[in-house]
């Protein structure tokens, strides 16, 4: 799984912690998420994807070793 | 919602210290035969007390940690348990052949066993999840 959270928080110039506090997890959990370390519950991409007013789709995306 | 996992936290900390406080001056009782057999019996039940209310509000906290935090508790405490599993069965299974050593592996140094395989699962899983 690869996403694109990086790109979108860069968008709105938010930090780790910025992003972190919106969505209501701690900054060293999002890191993992961000990075692919951990994948997100539902409830929390939709949320992710809210904050930046965009789809989970865009925001997540299957990788070739996922299919 | 920050502020009351802080709390919630604080309070599972608060908690283990009072277990701590509890279960080592009641061991230290116990061993050194200080009161009488009725009276060291109704004290055994302190820690035991001491150690629901943590475990209560251990769970609390585990309740409103983010997913991943809650994920790293889950891997810590099923590593724990299996490593703690594993111990016992092999301590079994050599007591069976003859071979036991309370001296090392007592009752109370298994549940020293038991925190350390927990805190090796935390280590593990921490560094699974870069937490």
């Amino acid at each position: 799984m690869k996403n694109t959270i990086k790109v979108e928080r860069a968008k709105k110039n938010w930090t780790q912690a910025d992003l972190a506090k919106h969505i209501g997890i701690s900054r060293q959990g999002l890191n993992s998420i961000e990075t692919g370390k951990f994948i997100p519950s539902t409830v929390l991409a939709l949320r992710m994807a809210k904050v930046f007013n965009t789809t989970v789709e865009v925001l997540f995306q299957l990788d070739d070793t996922d299919s | 919602m920050e502020q009351s996992a802080k709390t919630v936290n604080q309070h599972s900390i608060t908690f283990a210290l009072l277990y701590g406080a509890t279960y080592l001056p009641t061991v230290w009782l116990l061993k050194h035969r200080v009161l009488s057999q009725p009276v060291s019996v109704m004290i055994t039940v302190i820690p035991i007390i001491t150690f629901a209310i943590f475990i209560y509000k251990l769970i609390k906290a585990f309740s409103v940690m983010d997913e991943v935090k809650q994920r790293v508790q889950l891997e810590a405490v099923v590593i724990g348990f299996s490593l703690t599993a594993m111990l016992i069965t092999l301590l079994f299974l050599l007591s069976l052949c003859g071979i036991s050593n309370s001296t090392w592996f007592g009752y109370g140094y298994l549940l020293g066993y038991c925190w350390i395989f927990y805190f090796i699962g935390w280590f593990i899983s921490r560094k699974k999840y870069g937490v």
